[in-house]
């Protein structure tokens, strides 16, 4: 186990220095000009040569390559150019409501996902199991910021149920700021719970026509224990795997649904981010993303071996 | 600094600091504070109003810091932190500004003369709009505790209005904020209202300044008497368009900023909320590279005049006339620089005259490479207009469709492009326009506008600088640096319980109030 834990963070070290180069290149190769873009389209070129000396923006590639990877090895992200203040801060601030959101997203995607999955894979060619599939086939499809728009224009304008978009006041309780994130999770939440519904249906219908399942209805034990003691436990790898997935996905794909509902969230520090070419954000925000994309397949990995005993490392 | 590791450890454990946050959270703001939440169109960032001149950051900082002078209704200046207009001697080469006495900055202090100095100082060094005036100045200097004095090496006769713009403003601040050479990191004005709390995309929260001293006389424009009614302010960025009327319309927001035209109708039929069309505003513009490549040629530039349609391009981008003006007057209608007589050459959608004037200029083709965003909707649909209009007229056009930030960076460039598309927000004066400043993309710079320009910023009967500009619009159609396309007005909306509103084009919240 320590050996198989040592390989995989040496090899973790390794793909978090080549997203730091990838991303370092790529955010340098688009066009644009963060200085430019922080002085308005009044600025003339001298002012912006002034702001672009005074970034250190003026220095070779070469140089700024070398003195981001200094910093990152000291594990500094930098000050973000545009938010006048360090990069750590701003990804920190941010990083209450997207994870309470993904929370949230991937709470509606499973409790729906799993059971509805189940269900449908139990009643296996009935008229319900047709209907979860259509159903979770439009689900699937429907891109999150329609879902959104339509969810606002119901939901917060027509009833007044939720807020329309924000973060709640200043100085608001947990829980009235959770109530404006309720909408945007179930956008979030709702086409990815469609994958989760394929997934834990396909899993379980293999389960289903495995040997030790039939033995354990010859033996008489209920319906009900056959799946959830014999069934599901043995289906749920695959599903976690998914699972798993949604949450990295989540976590950098919240981006739409923040953009729609004016949610201070890490998605709209990345889109903002990019539009002003604010570099150490755009570097921090997705070596920090990949960092937890990793983190989170090694976290999978190992929770194989919790569910099948069988799995050893 | 926190560092990388602290900040990944602060994330994997983000579970238990948000269960703390849940139990130590505190209590809602008190409900009887009077406050209203303004939807803006994003993240400002550094909040200085001098060295920033992006209208979002003159909407929000002109709350906190003020000026010497203000423009009034009528786009005069007007005394603010001055107490009477300047007086100018030795051929308009020396101004005198008398200060009103027990003006407070937010950290308690008083307002002196050596504050302003610094602050003017700071201005001339770091602003765009100060780095104008900056050639014509030779000192500013205190001539008592509560007179400053600006001399001048030639007169200027823009000083005043530079002065008053709270754009890239003269802001004045405390001598020590004011020796700052850096952008601005902590906030002290003179205004109605000061800064409490900035949580980056998430708001700027103001709270009224008791200690604040109104200048005297009835409120006009953005002079006159300024009275902070509603105790909290909050500007919100609210990037997406739609959100924005959303937020109105449920109650969310008491005021939205830039709101889609076409979901005017939707604004007007909803109880409790009145759109507000702010005119003047804008103008849109396709300006012209006149250093290098086919544009170069005044002959293809004038082809290029004659070729373009701005009345489809409006309509095209607008929809509904009710929204612009197909204006070629650089300054509207109703405004002491109006003219219509030297407009010659605007809207003609001539495509014959405009391939003679190919011809003449010995055109071979060569692609014309057009700037536009579709980052502003309605430059890209003028854009596209324009693009039909000129290959009718046997222009090879390249359309580079871009996002702003790569075109703002890509129009530095003389090499890279031709022809960009843009807009201007109305300014009460000529000098504060972009293209007059040589030095800006496009670099208008020919002898003659430089003659008239320069006469213009030294005449200083205000009857003769009418004439002067005059001549300078005679001589945009003629030499076409670039071509304006119209006037075009913001749509933004407030709540019906705010009252006291004037619609102006950088919206303030003095003198407003929220109640029923």
């Amino acid at each position: 186990m320590t050996a198989y834990l040592s390989r995989r963070f040496a090899g973790m070290a390794v793909v978090m220095l080549m997203v730091a180069a990838i991303v370092f290149v790529i955010a340098r190769v688009v066009p644009g000009d963060p200085a430019a873009v922080m002085l308005g389209s009044n600025a003339t070129p001298a002012d912006v040569a002034a702001l672009r000396a005074q970034l250190g923006l003026d220095r070779p590639l070469p140089v700024q390559f070398v003195l981001y990877l200094r910093d990152i090895l000291s594990f500094d992200l930098g000050n973000s150019i545009f938010l006048n203040r360090p990069v750590i801060d701003a990804l920190l601030d941010r990083a209450e409501l997207t994870s309470w959101l993904t929370g949230m997203s991937v709470m509606i995607a499973v409790l729906i996902g799993v059971p509805v999955g189940v269900l449908a894979a139990v009643r296996r060619g009935t008229l319900l199991d047709q209907a979860v599939t259509a159903v979770s086939m439009l689900a699937a499809s429907l891109p999150s910021f329609w879902v959104g728009l339509t969810l606002i224009e119901y939901f917060a304008v027509r009833l007044g149920w939720f807020p329309v978009a924000g973060y709640g006041d200043p100085g608001a309780a947990l829980g009235a700021r959770l109530h404006h994130l309720v909408l945007p999770a179930v956008a979030l939440g709702l086409p990815n719970s469609a994958l989760i519904i394929r997934f834990t249906r396909t899993s379980m219908l293999d389960v289903l026509h495995e040997d030790y399942v039939r033995t354990a209805k010859a033996k008489g034990l209920g319906p009900g224990a056959v799946i959830v003691k014999h069934a599901f436990r043995n289906a749920l790898i695959p599903v976690l795997t998914v699972i798993g997935l949604t949450i990295a996905t989540l976590i950098g794909g919240a981006i739409v649904t923040e953009t729609v509902f004016g949610l201070p969230g890490v998605g709209n520090l990345i889109v903002s981010a990019v539009l002003r070419r604010d570099y150490p954000v755009i570097q921090g925000a997705l070596l920090i993303i990949s960092g937890l994309y990793v983190l989170i397949n090694l976290a999978v990995d190992l929770l194989y071996a919790v569910v099948d005993p069988r799995v050893r490392y | 600094m926190l560092s990388f590791k602290s900040g990944f450890t602060a994330l994997a454990v983000g579970g238990a600091l948000l269960l703390g946050q849940v139990l130590g959270q505190a209590p809602a703001q008190a409900q009887t504070k009077s406050a209203i939440d303004i939807a803006t169109i994003g993240e400002p960032g550094p909040l200085d109003p001098v060295t920033v001149t992006s209208d979002l950051v003159s909407i929000i900082t002109q709350h906190v810091f003020e000026t010497l002078y203000a423009f009034d209704g009528k786009w005069e200046a007007a005394p603010l932190l001055a107490s009477a207009l300047p007086q100018i001697s030795d051929g308009g080469k020396f101004y005198t500004i008398p200060l009103r006495e027990g003006v407070k900055f937010h950290d308690g202090s008083t307002m002196t003369a050596d504050d302003v100095v610094t602050s003017l100082n700071r201005w001339l060094k770091a602003s765009p709009r100060g780095k104008l005036a900056a050639p014509a100045v030779d000192a500013v200097a205190a001539k008592d505790a509560k007179t400053v004095t600006i001399k001048l090496k030639q007169p200027f006769a823009p000083l005043l209005a530079l002065l008053a713009m709270n754009n890239g403003a003269a802001a004045i601040m405390p001598k020590a904020l004011a020796e700052t050479t850096d952008t601005l990191k902590t906030y002290v004005g003179t205004g109605p209202y000061k800064i409490v709390e900035q949580k980056p995309d998430q708001y700027i929260r103001m709270a009224r300044f008791d200690g604040y001293q109104s200048p005297p006389g009835a409120a006009s424009g953005y002079a006159g008497a300024r009275k902070a009614e509603i105790e909290e302010l909050r500007f919100v960025p609210v990037p997406n368009a739609t959100t924005r009327v959303d937020g109105m319309l449920a109650g969310q927001y008491q005021f939205a900023d830039s709101l889609p035209t076409e979901l005017a109708p939707k604004l007007k039929g909803a109880a409790g909320v009145e759109p507000i069309m702010v005119k003047p505003f804008g103008w849109a513009l396709v300006i012209f590279n006149q250093k290098t490549g086919p544009m170069a040629n005044p002959l293809v530039r004038q082809a290029a005049q004659a070729a373009l349609t701005p009345e489809d391009m409006l309509l095209a981008a607008f929809g509904d006339p009710a929204f612009f003006e197909v204006e070629g007057s650089i300054y509207p209608k109703g405004t002491p620089f109006y003219d219509e007589a030297s407009v010659k050459g605007y809207n003609q959608h001539d495509a014959k005259k405009a391939a003679a004037l190919l011809k003449q200029a010995g055109y071979k083709g060569e692609p014309i490479k057009i700037l536009t965003s579709p980052q502003y909707d309605f430059l890209y649909k003028m854009s596209l207009v324009a693009q039909q209009n000129l290959q009718e007229a046997g222009f090879t056009v390249d359309l580079q469709v871009l996002d702003w930030a790569t075109l703002l960076s890509k129009r530095s460039d003389p090499g890279a492009w031709d022809a960009f598309f843009t807009y201007h927000t109305f300014v009460p004066e000529p000098t504060l326009i972009t293209i007059m400043n040589p030095a800006y993309p496009g670099w208008w710079d020919t002898p003659e506008k430089k003659a008239a320009l320069d006469a213009f910023n030294t005449d200083t009967d205000p009857a003769k600088r009418v004439s002067d500009w005059k001549a300078i619009q005679g001589l945009f159609y003629s030499q076409v640096p670039a071509v304006k396309i119209g006037e075009f007005y913001n749509l933004a909306a407030r709540s019906k319980k705010l009252t006291g509103y004037t619609p102006v084009p950088w919206p303030f919240f003095w003198n407003v109030k929220v109640g029923g």
